[in-house]
């Protein structure tokens, strides 16, 4: 399926459009609006690829990718305050989104019409979200400082709040399952180990504090292969980090721009990186090059999604 | 009613509609010389009795109607032929003649960007509108209300944990690590590595940068839709535009580049140039060009009004705009023999010419001073092998440029220049000026050209004649000639016409000019550098194929004087 399927790369910003490249040339296919009130805080394709969800303030659309059409296919009506992140179980089951009116929601996306099965609240508005690999586990970063790792299936959760008067910014769980970060606005990630018996929900161990940059963290992110964590900030630069010992394997620098997201590609070997001079960039990691730019945008880039497949060895 | 009928009223309305819906910004280069109004004004309303005149025409008209304000009303019978008195002035128009303010020549004029002239329409209809637009959409899409209340999934197997897989990081640690800096490769490759791959550097796009001008789904953001018509393309595909939507703040030279981008993308076939080869040409419903300059390059795209422009290699400044070869001189002598044989004997010709001359008259221009006539010779057969100038200097050929008359005025001509005349036309677009007849000399009579002066881009470039009048005052020897005007009456002008670049400024003119009894005018003219070398080059080869006498004349004349004026000094 992948094969036939052209590698797109979507972008979304403060311009208020949702972009949709040729991955490999940079060409823009379409472009659609998203909501004149709203940036693009977060965007993820469904697992079939077909559809792209987006979230912004007081929205949550999806989009079809297949059709020529640009108006969006679901819509979701009374969402309060910014929708910060969103995401889909591996098999397009159910949708999490993450908001700033403190919960984040679980939508069974095989009901028609979608429905919301869980909601878990954080006390305070929530920036970031990530699902586990084992697809039962959501991690989440709070506002107020604090992580939260929720199981929907038990309901059961454990917080912990690493370092006081931060903002968590960005969740990250490893494919492999081993870590968690968090970062957070004072340019820290902090690392947990996650182990996890007997179908029981994961224990968290502190493992690794990184004094990753000196302004904001915007996004982390850990590479599909797991050997690689990535900040992306506000000052300017990608720091990536290798998850053997945390120590920092290459920067990439944007001068005088926010990072503000990044993605791998499913071999680790490239990064995409969205920033706020409007260009979207593909960066060839050996060489710390970057290789492509996305330009079409004519504010700032605040997300992206790219979703890459392994095609053999 | 009353101001509908006052001339003066209705010149200056026209005139000001015309500027101010005129969204090619042509009007500027056109009609802000010409004030007819104004013109009229001074000429019919002003004349006379002057000032007075106006006064007391208003004094009579007013004091009938009871004192009412509309001095301006016209009774005249309308069959009436104008008349000069007619023409009376509009109270509150072109009366600041003298003052700087110009805020009285224009009514307060309020353009709407978006629709030209035409009103909006109201903002009930458009909310309607919109309303029934948001409605059909919001059929098709599905909506899910985001605060409803939480249904619990039905299945205990909704939420099913999944197992993980040994991590490859634990797996891979116990392998030897590759070198710091080289993560190992683990030998898996992802689609991206792959197309990446198949698809080398250069498939990223040179215009690439203009991307950013789409105008496309742009929310909240003014954008022109403009259809482009590519000039470079093949044939079918030239007659279709290439339909862009760009953001209405894009500069014409980011039009251009986004223009460049879509080509590419489109016509991934189609060779492109770098931006600067390119400019936007005014088209009409077919792809024909027009022959206005292109677009200014710095203007946004929001100022001009246009739907379809052109996209095509730029022309040369002041535009050669159409080179037409005669049917009997033209395109045909490359490809029939006879015509060749003809051009080539009259080289040769020209050749003896020399050959037989040169001993005594040099001809000056070519050679210079000391050289052998068997030298000049050689050097006329290497040019000859050389050049195609030679062969292809009689073929008719047409330039635009500006002819400077009176020393002071310029104006657009056409020069044709052929193997047997040269000819002056007014051209037919410069609407506001009274036309002048058109001239044509034939070849015999024209005895030189030069560039005067050569400026970065500019240059001034002079056609000598041989003057018809015979005036035997030698002061007029050297004018410069308005188009159909004869020599004599243009004394005025000469003395500093020729300035230090004529070669015969009058003082020292004298002695010669009555010996050989020959006379020259000149025409000026203002053109590109470029231009200019090709109408030197072309017309000073076709002189001196001819070698006529008149030439020689011309030369030795000037010769003779730079001699006499470096004597003196």
């Amino acid at each position: 399926m992948g094969d036939q399927q052209q590698l797109i790369l979507a972008t979304g910003g403060y311009d208020h459009t949702i972009k949709v490249w040729q991955a490999h040339t940079g060409n823009c296919i379409k472009t659609m609006r998203f909501v004149e009130t709203s940036q693009v805080n977060a965007l993820d394709r469904t697992p079939d690829k077909t559809r792209l969800a987006a979230c912004g303030y007081q929205c949550i659309r999806l989009y079809d990718l297949e059709s020529n059409c640009t108006a969006p296919v679901i819509n979701f009506d009374g969402v309060q305050k910014n929708v910060t992140r969103l995401g889909f179980q591996e098999n397009g089951n159910w949708m999490f989104t993450a908001g700033e009116d403190h919960h984040v929601r679980i939508w069974d996306m095989i009901a028609a019409p979608p429905h919301c099965s869980r909601v878990f609240d954080c006390e305070a508005p929530v920036n970031a979200a990530c699902l586990h690999p084992n697809q039962v586990e959501i991690a989440m970063g709070s506002q107020n400082g604090s992580v939260f790792l929720w199981d929907v299936k038990s309901e059961r959760h454990e917080r912990i709040v690493p370092e006081v008067d931060a903002s968590i910014q960005d969740v990250a769980i490893s494919p492999d399952g081993r870590y968690l970060a968090a970062a957070n606005n004072k340019g820290n990630c902090y690392i947990w180990s996650l182990t996890s018996q007997d179908q029981k929900m994961s224990t968290l161990r502190p493992t690794k504090k990184i004094l990753a940059h000196t302004r904001y963290i915007l996004r982390c992110k850990f590479s599909p292969d797991s050997r690689l964590l990535l900040t992306t900030s506000g000052d300017g630069t990608v720091g990536i980090w290798k998850t053997d010992d945390f120590s920092k394997w290459r920067e990439l620098s944007i001068e005088n721009y926010w990072v503000w997201d990044a993605a791998f590609s499913a071999d680790s070997k490239w990064l995409f990186t969205a920033s706020s001079d409007g260009i979207a960039r593909l960066w060839k990691l050996q060489t710390k090059s970057s290789i492509r730019d996305y330009t079409g945008h004519t504010k700032a880039i605040t997300a992206l999604s790219f979703k890459d497949e392994i095609v053999g060895k | 009613m009353a101001t509908y009928s006052n001339q003066h009223w209705l010149l200056s309305h026209i005139r000001n509609s015309f500027i101010s819906t005129d969204d090619t910004g042509m009007c500027e280069t056109v009609m802000l010389s010409d004030d007819m109004p104004k013109h009229y004004l001074r000429k019919f309303g002003n004349s006379g009795a002057g000032g007075d005149h106006y006064h007391w025409r208003r004094s009579q008209k007013t004091a009938p109607t009871g004192g009412g304000t509309t001095p301006e009303r016209n009774t005249r019978h309308p069959d009436a032929p104008l008349q000069e008195v007619d023409f009376i002035c509009y109270p509150g128009l072109d009366l600041s003649d003298d003052e700087e303010d110009m805020s009285t020549h224009s009514f307060d004029i309020q353009m709407y960007p978006e629709v030209g002239a035409h009103r909006f329409r109201s903002n009930t209809a458009q909310k309607l509108e919109k309303l029934d637009i948001a409605k059909r959409r919001a059929a098709r899409i599905k909506s899910v209300n985001y605060q409803e209340e939480v249904q619990p999934p039905d299945s205990d197997d909704f939420f099913r944990r999944k197992e993980l897989p040994p991590s490859k990081a634990q797996l891979s640690k116990k392998e030897p690590k590759a070198n710091d800096d080289e993560l190992s490769d683990e030998g898996v490759q992802s689609q991206l590595t792959e197309q990446l791959a198949k698809s080398p550097k250069q498939t990223q796009n040179r215009f690439i940068e203009f991307a950013r001008f789409d105008g496309t789904s742009q929310v909240g953001m003014q954008t022109k839709r403009i259809n482009v018509f590519l000039n470079m393309l093949p044939a079918p595909d030239r007659n279709y535009p290439l339909k862009i939507c760009v953001v209405a703040t894009a500069k014409i030279q980011e039009v251009i580049g986004y223009v460049c981008y879509k080509t590419s993308l489109q016509y991934p076939d189609v060779p492109l140039k770098s931006l600067q080869h390119y400019a936007l040409y005014m088209t009409e419903d077919n792809d024909d060009m027009e022959d206005f300059p292109p677009l200014d390059n710095r203007e946004p795209c929001s100022k001009f009004g246009f739907s379809q422009l052109t996209l095509a290699e730029r022309r040369p400044l002041a535009p050669v705009t159409r080179v037409d070869y005669h049917s009997q001189l033209g395109s045909k002598s490359m490809t029939s023999v006879e015509d060749k044989t003809a051009l080539a004997e009259a080289a040769v010709k020209a050749l003896q010419n020399i050959n037989l001359n040169g001993g005594t008259t040099d001809p000056g221009g070519a050679g210079g001073g000391g050289d052998s006539p068997f030298d000049n010779v050689k050097e006329y057969e290497k040019r000859l092998l050389n050049h195609n100038d030679m062969l292809e200097a009689p073929m008719h050929r047409t330039f635009r440029l500006n002819i400077i008359d009176k020393r002071f005025f310029k104006s657009d001509v056409t020069l044709g220049i052929s193997g047997e005349r040269i000819e002056i036309d007014q051209c037919k677009n410069a609407k506001f000026w009274p036309q002048k007849k058109p001239v044509s000399t034939p070849i015999d009579f024209v005895a030189h050209c030069e560039i005067l002066e050569r400026r970065h881009l500019k240059a001034l470039l002079r056609i000598w004649l041989k003057s018809n009048s015979s005036s035997p005052s030698f002061s007029t020897g050297c004018t410069s000639a308005q188009i159909n005007a004869s020599v004599t009456t243009l004394n005025a002008g000469s003395g500093s016409a020729g300035i230090a670049h004529s070669p015969s400024s009058p003082g020292h003119s004298s002695g010669l000019f009555s010996s050989s009894n020959i006379r020259f005018k000149h025409y000026d003219f203002d053109t590109d550098t470029h231009t200019a070398e090709q109408i030197h080059n072309k017309l000073n080869c076709i002189l001196e194929m001819r070698s006529s006498d008149l030439r020689r004349e011309f030369l030795l004349q000037r010769d003779r004087k730079q001699e006499k004026r470096q004597l003196k000094l």
